[in-house]
């Protein structure tokens, strides 16, 4: 049986809005949590240890924020899902071809690029 | 039990190289080769199949992944930062980076492989490369990451 086009608009959309939101929330520095795995506590919104008090806090409680990136990018792709799923077929039908895969691709591009102060070192 | 766990996510991740390969091979080889030659036979594979084994592979390695993630952040990536192996905390992040991304690309990919194929062959293919590319890119990072320290280092 063929999925419905819906589907398929919905599918393709999430994929692409998911992309672009995980490079955004990266840029934006915009996790929707932060994990502490050393003191297994979870804190909303994007936290640096170094914020609270010194650089040293870094070391004892590292924090993590991919999870969080990518709840934002997860959570926030929905509704850009349900929107171009409710638009006319004909709108969309020439975009998923290209978009479905280029913007991936041009996120992976961001995230090399947001990286790149490693590779300076 | 975290080397349990590291364990188990390379074995997943080893079977979910050699199904997007085989699909991804599939997908964009020239039909030239005999059916009988290794490569003919290599991407004469029926690659709808592959999709769900894709999907469910991806979804455990990347849940595995994100379980030893916790103990890599405490007790790998200081030692890493320590001994300045940045080019390896940045190639390391970047396949966090990647790995996220594709997870999101997965509900697009798998329903591009359902039967009948509904979404042009070129897209598919490209959908599957990008998948491909970031499972490879995945596997050989993490071997790095794995490999500068050392078994129970």
């Amino acid at each position: 049986m063929t999925a419905p086009p819906k589907l398929h608009s919905f599918a393709f959309a999430y994929a692409c809005a998911f992309a672009a939101l995980y490079v955004i929330a990266l840029f934006r520095d915009a996790a929707l949590f932060t994990v502490y795995p050393s003191l297994g506590i979870v804190l909303w919104g994007s936290r640096h240890s170094r914020d609270v008090a010194d650089p040293a806090l870094g070391f004892l409680a590292p924090e993590m924020l991919w999870y969080g990136w990518a709840a934002t990018a997860a959570i926030g792709a929905v509704p850009v899902g349900l929107v171009v799923a409710l638009l006319p077929d004909r709108w969309t039908r020439r975009l998923w071809p290209v978009a479905s895969w280029a913007v991936p691709v041009c996120a992976m591009i961001g995230c090399v690029y947001f990286e790149l102060p490693w590779f300076r070192r | 039990m975290v080397t349990a766990l590291l364990i188990l996510h390379g074995l997943v991740a080893v079977a979910l190289l050699g199904a997007i390969t085989h699909q991804t091979v599939a997908a964009w080889a020239p039909a030239g080769a005999g059916p009988k030659s290794f490569f003919g036979r290599f991407r004469a594979v029926p690659s709808p199949a592959f999709a769900n084994a894709v999907v469910v592979l991806y979804a455990v390695s990347a849940l595995l992944g994100g379980i030893v993630y916790l103990d890599f952040r405490i007790d790998v990536r200081p030692i890493l930062e320590r001994d300045g192996h940045w080019q390896a905390i940045g190639l390391f992040d970047l396949k966090e980076h990647f790995i996220a991304i594709g997870l999101g690309l997965l509900p697009a990919y798998w329903l591009s492989w359902r039967r009948p194929l509904a979404v042009s062959g070129w897209t598919r293919a490209a959908m599957t490369a990008v998948l491909a590319f970031i499972v490879w890119f995945g596997f050989l990072m993490g071997h790095v990451m794995n490999n500068i320290l050392g078994f129970g280092s």
